[in-house]
């Protein structure tokens, strides 16, 4: 019962100085840039594919949505401006930030949980290397960068996913749908869900990274946080979403 | 030298190192003996740093463990050569990234220096020509062998060997037991090596000592301990 209690304090206070540790580094400019681009090539690259797909898949079935629904009250001609500003308020940030999670969070947690189970974590420290400064810090840092990249990417794949909808079967022309999104996505538009981004890839990687750096119990443990890693990133996202949509909106909502 | 007084170490309670004293001079290689869970791994983890005592004092050529703290002692573990039981290689870098990686933080040699100082000890450890590969291509023993020149690779003058011979058959336990000998001679290196492979410690110690419930429970040359009357010792070594 005791433990009960305690274990996640516990853990929350290893987690914390995990952080401030990550931010210490940073501060005192013990970035190793090499390994950072290096991170971001591999971050990256295992998400985009299924990041492009997710967006692309998300935009089309906005537009076919939006095509029935708008119809039936004789507005067509707006398919484009609910496409894009569903895209870029809220749908292309919280669905590639939980992507991300499950592929490129699950590959930190697996990866760092791996090497900790073989003491590769304690031969760095051995070797005299801070294994924050040389595993944690690159990966979280990739992490700010990848994750907007993505999402930039991601709303440019889901508006094309929209706009192949809406032309080929709303029977809209190519050049209204266009002039249209570009009229309808204001800068406060895009900023509201752009900067919430920034907000989720610290989480995503200070939860994947922490997980992993303290993977115990073998090859079982290594399933088990990886899994716990993935499940705490979508938990994480999906509640800071709601919490910064609200403040957001307060501020910034008309 | 290093210099251990009164360590004391518990888990929940429970004690693993119970007051323990000893001295290893420069140059000198000590054999820790014991059955597994005595505290042989967790004594090696306090001599290089990795975890706090609860009690006593660990001196390494002069330099006071809990003095240290943070980069220092990340600093001073440069001169430490650390041989885990599972060799702990980094399995995203190939075996000369391995061996070149120590060197590459903590020194301003230039490539081409890098390179041939890891040739030079792949070949201290029989390994000459086997920098391109991952250490998933190599065999236990090939592993262990890696492993000890990457401990040593800083020109290290203290070398602690976690288990070397564990997980390997009996010929490549005498191999790399060997090995780890000479190289501590040739290098002069003060090195602690645990173990619970009585026959191989007796081909490389200098002297012995063989824990027991936290304490020693026998210590000095092969004979010393032949010649303990503690029942627990004469069953280890029978």
């Amino acid at each position: 019962m005791i433990n009960a209690v305690f274990h996640p304090i516990t853990r929350l206070g290893q987690a914390s100085l995990l952080l401030g540790e990550v931010f210490s580094n940073i501060l005192r400019g013990r970035i190793r840039w090499k390994e950072v681009f290096k991170q971001i090539y591999d971050q990256g690259v295992q998400s985009l594919v299924i990041v492009m797909l997710v967006s692309f898949a998300c935009g089309a079935v906005l537009a076919m949505q939006a095509r029935v629904t708008m119809e039936r009250f004789g507005a067509k001609e707006f398919i484009a401006q609910l496409v894009v500003l569903s895209l870029v308020r809220e749908l292309t940030p919280v669905f590639t930030a939980l992507v991300f999670s499950g592929k490129s969070g699950a590959g930190m947690a697996s990866e760092l949980g791996t090497m900790s189970v073989n003491n590769q974590i304690q031969a760095t420290r051995t070797l005299g290397v801070d294994p924050v400064e040389f595993l944690v810090v690159p990966r979280m840092i990739a992490c700010f960068f990848v994750l907007p990249l993505l999402v930039v990417i991601g709303e440019l794949v889901g508006i094309f996913g929209g706009y192949v909808i809406a032309v080929w079967e709303a029977r809209i022309p190519g050049s209204y749908y266009i002039s249209q999104t570009i009229n309808a996505v204001g800068y406060i538009d895009f900023f509201t869900g752009f900067s919430k981004v920034f907000f989720f890839s610290i989480l995503i990687g200070w939860i994947s990274c922490f997980q992993g750096f303290f993977t115990s119990g073998g090859s079982l443990g290594v399933g088990r946080f990886t899994t716990k890693a993935v499940a705490l990133c979508y938990v994480a996202v999906i509640v800071s979403n709601t919490i910064l949509t609200k403040i957001i909106l307060t501020f910034w909502g008309n | 030298m290093i210099s251990v007084a009164h360590l004391s170490k518990s888990f929940g309670g429970q004690v693993v190192l119970d007051q323990i004293s000893f001295e290893v001079p420069s140059g000198q290689v000590l054999v820790v003996l014991g059955p597994s869970g005595t505290g042989k791994s967790v004594l090696l983890l306090q001599l290089v740093g990795l975890m706090a005592p609860d009690e006593g004092t660990i001196t390494i050529d002069g330099v006071q463990l809990a003095d240290l703290s943070g980069r220092d002692l990340l600093k001073f573990r440069q001169n430490i050569g650390y041989l885990f039981q599972d060799s702990a290689l980094f399995d995203f870098m190939t075996v000369a990234e391995n061996l070149a990686f120590p060197l590459k933080e903590h020194t301003r040699l230039k490539t081409g220096e890098i390179d041939a100082r890891v040739e030079e000890y792949l070949k201290d450890v029989d390994m000459a020509g086997s920098g391109d590969k991952y250490p998933s291509e190599l065999s236990g023993g090939m592993r262990k062998r890696v492993a000890l020149a990457r401990a040593l690779i800083m020109d290290t003058k203290v070398l602690l060997c976690d288990e070397p011979t564990s997980g390997l058959d009996p010929i490549r336990s005498r191999d790399i037991s060997l090995l780890i000998r000479d190289l501590s001679k040739k290098k002069n290196m003060t090195t602690i090596i645990t173990s619970h492979d009585v026959k191989n410690s007796f081909l490389v110690a200098d002297r012995l000592f063989v824990l027991n419930q936290g304490r020693i429970a026998a210590q000095g040359r092969e004979e010393d301990l032949r010649r303990s009357g503690d029942p627990m010792v004469k069953e280890f070594l029978s």
